[in-house]
């Protein structure tokens, strides 16, 4: 096997050990506070007695021996499904009637999925021109303009963006919504009921789509574009003064051909780097653009599972470990994407870069 | 050399002179200085003026829209009527004609009709507060740990790093919304009355142990290198005690990086007290800071409500915005004069 195998290979085993360990401090943490699960079956304030409390942990199954659960917990993942919440357990007719998790966690992950992807293609079809307009004549006008929106875009928060864009372009301009978010695919709306006028279309299909997440993206885009604008404009004017872009030149490459093909593969692994460990503050970012856009998101669902339900006041284990695992999840496979992607622009295994990474991502989610 | 008087008073006049010489930067400070006087001084000396303050509330500075409550806009004159008439059908009828009048010069906040500018100007002190908390609390955490990490390495070294790599990969506002959902009932009503509105302690608290990593990688990075410096191997071979060589021979070194990064650190951290307020786990809501008042138009996560543009002002996004924005930037000039100021030093 290759060198190059090898060492991806090893970082998918890292991925895995992360993937193992994040849900089992999770349980560790959850353990170790004064939480009282009872409270989900009986939430009415102070007056729940000590026996409700017991009866419904023992309804939910958490006064089960710690390592059962642990156990039964994994073996449920390992068949495809995180289980039941404990939230919205209702008590009927002395049975109780659980509700699952998917048809919350499904959604949210294919929204914030779909921020996160085109939020990304988005900073870097824009970074990489700019970046590489403004470090190729430093001090130019070009590049004062683009350092100084640079400037503001890091100065700005993602809330106050997005607060400002549904502002003054979503509820102005017509044609872009200013919140909300349409699936991709578009369902029939349910039959009209007998004697009653048709249900109008629900949104979706790939137009309503692209313009709900029209905004959204550009939100999310702001910060990490003037991130990545900046360090691509640092790499660039200092590669652009290299004897080989000077060959490059005298060789007679036109401009872009030199930009292109000379001087911003040399960017490529660092722009690989910090989007690897950029993706646990991606999340949260999200988790400001899914608020101020009204998404049911992956972020949204993080902050009430960190929180825990307000009206109850405790933890949901079953949702926060799912919502962790996630998490994990992804930060794990665009780790081991930016990871393959670095391999191909730059063969060259660098130990020293790796030990500090894996770190990175080991820490990612707690 | 370091411990000359002399030498040490040049050296900051020098650095001055290069700051004041950078007008980018001189005009940050203005603009800073502007913002925090009118943060601190601006609330009550308008409420003196003005005869309210920003927790007055004027039911006739909204205008009931059907769906809800819209308030006034910008340069209003509202009755300071606190009762609200209401005609046999329980609908608001207009206020009575020789009602005395205040002046809401950027209108009102929402639904309960407060003065938006006197609590924009309240809300930025509140969260200038927590910025300049939070930066003061990492340095205390980061100072003694990585000049520990730093000068003495080895075991010390490596549990102090890994402990801030665990940190740093933090998604830190998931991390301080479980912390402050936690920690708020004990929290929470510590301040000291209308100086330090309560729950800024604890966002500043919060907010400053979970950036101290930061600092403190700077603080051990700078350690290492100066640690076998010769004027610390002389002042060994003088017979001083580590403690010694590291309160009066290295800590003057450290005070430049901290103050690069601590003036773009009020910045970042108030960016964070804007997030947390906005999800609804930062300072209490009836307490006017920045991220609370832009919450006011779409609710915080826990009371989400649809953004019904009948129902709030664009002044209300904008006026909180704009001083977010004009502080961040600011500081962040600041902070890049004084890099610049500070530089030949760094470099030698």
């Amino acid at each position: 096997m290759t060198r190059v195998g090898a060492r991806l290979l090893r970082r998918a085993a890292t991925g895995l050990f992360v993937l193992v360990a994040m849900p089992t401090l999770t349980f560790c943490i959850y353990w170790a506070m004064p939480e009282e699960p009872g409270r989900f079956i009986y939430p009415f304030g102070f007056q729940t007695t000590r026996f409700e409390l017991q009866d419904g942990a023992r309804r939910l199954g958490a006064d089960r021996p710690k390592l059962d659960q642990y156990a039964s917990w994994w073996w449920h993942l390992l068949h495809g499904s995180f289980g039941n919440q404990w939230g919205g357990a209702t008590l009927n007719d002395n049975r109780l009637i659980f509700s699952p998790i998917a048809p919350t966690l499904d959604p949210a992950i294919r929204e914030t999925l779909c921020l996160l992807v085109g939020g990304t293609l988005l900073v870097v079809l824009l970074a990489v021109p700019l970046g590489a307009l403004a470090g190729r004549s430093v001090g130019s006008l070009s590049d004062r303009v683009i350092s100084l929106l640079a400037l503001v875009g890091v100065c700005v928060h993602p809330i106050v963006s997005a607060k400002l864009l549904t502002t003054f372009v979503g509820a102005h301009a017509r044609f872009i919504p200013a919140g909300g978010y349409c699936t991709f695919v578009r369902h029939a709306p349910p039959p009209p009921a007998p004697g009653q006028a048709a249900v109008a279309a629900v949104c979706g299909g790939p137009v309503d789509w692209f313009t709900h997440l029209l905004l959204p993206w550009t939100s999310f885009a702001l910060l990490f574009l003037a991130l990545y604008t900046r360090m691509i404009r640092a790499s660039v004017a200092e590669t652009v003064g290299e004897d080989f872009v000077r060959s490059a030149r005298a060789k007679g490459a036109s401009e872009a051909r030199v930009l292109a093909r000379h001087v911003l593969p040399s960017a490529a692994p660092r722009v690989l780097t910090m989007v690897g460990m950029d993706i646990g503050t991606a999340i949260g970012v999200c988790v400001f653009v899914e608020y101020a856009y009204g998404f049911r998101g992956l972020g949204r669902l993080a902050v009430y599972a960190m929180a825990g339900d307000p009206f109850v006041g405790a933890l949901d284990l079953p949702l926060l470990l799912a919502v962790v695992t996630v998490i994990t999840a992804i930060i794990v496979l665009g780790n081991l994407a930016a990871d393959t992607l670095f391999t191909v622009v730059d063969p060259r295994v660098r130990p020293s870069e790796r030990a500090g990474r894996t770190k990175a991502i080991a820490a990612g989610v707690m | 050399m370091a411990g000359d008087g002399i030498a040490v008073r040049s050296g900051l006049r020098l650095t001055t002179a290069r700051f004041l010489r950078d007008r980018v930067a001189v005009a940050g400070l203005a603009v800073f200085a502007f913002v925090a006087a009118a943060s601190f001084g601006g609330g009550p000396l308008l409420s003196s003026l003005l005869g309210h303050n920003g927790f007055t509330q004027f039911p006739y500075a909204v205008v009931d829209t059907g769906t809800g409550l819209r308030p006034v806009g910008m340069w209003s004159r509202v009755p300071t009527t606190q009762q609200v008439r209401v005609d046999n059908y329980g609908g608001t009828l207009p206020a009575p004609k020789n009602a005395s009048t205040t002046l809401l010069i950027a209108g009102a906040d929402g639904p309960l009709g407060r003065d938006e500018l006197i609590r924009v100007l309240d809300g930025g002190k509140a969260s200038l507060e927590v910025g300049l908390g939070a930066v003061l609390v990492a340095v205390l955490i980061a100072v003694p740990l990585g000049s520990a990490a730093g000068f003495f390495g080895g075991a010390v070294d490596s549990v102090v790093s890994r402990l801030t790599e665990t940190l740093m990969a933090f998604p830190l506002v998931l991390f301080l919304v479980f912390a402050s959902v936690r920690l708020s009932p004990t929290l929470r009503p510590i301040g000291w009355g209308r100086v330090i509105p309560s729950g800024v302690p604890m966002m500043a608290l919060l907010i400053g142990i979970f950036t101290s990593f930061y600092p403190l990688r700077l603080v051990r990075a700078q350690l290492l290198g100066l640690r076998s410096a010769e004027f610390v191997e002389a002042a060994r071979a003088l017979g001083s005690s580590s403690v010694r060589i590291l309160r009066s021979h290295l800590l003057p070194h450290l005070v430049p990086t901290l103050l690069v990064w601590g003036a773009v650190a009020v910045a970042t951290n108030m960016l964070l007290e804007v997030g947390l307020s906005v999800i609804g786990v930062g300072v209490q809501a009836s307490t006017a800071t920045w991220g609370s008042l832009l919450a006011t138009t779409t609710g915080t996560i826990y009371f989400a409500s649809p953004a019904n543009t009948q129902n709030y002002t664009i002044w209300q996004t904008l006026f909180p915005s704009l001083a977010i924005l004009v502080a961040v930037v600011s500081l962040n000039q600041v902070s890049e004069g004084l890099r610049r100021a500070l530089e030949p030093r760094d470099l030698a």
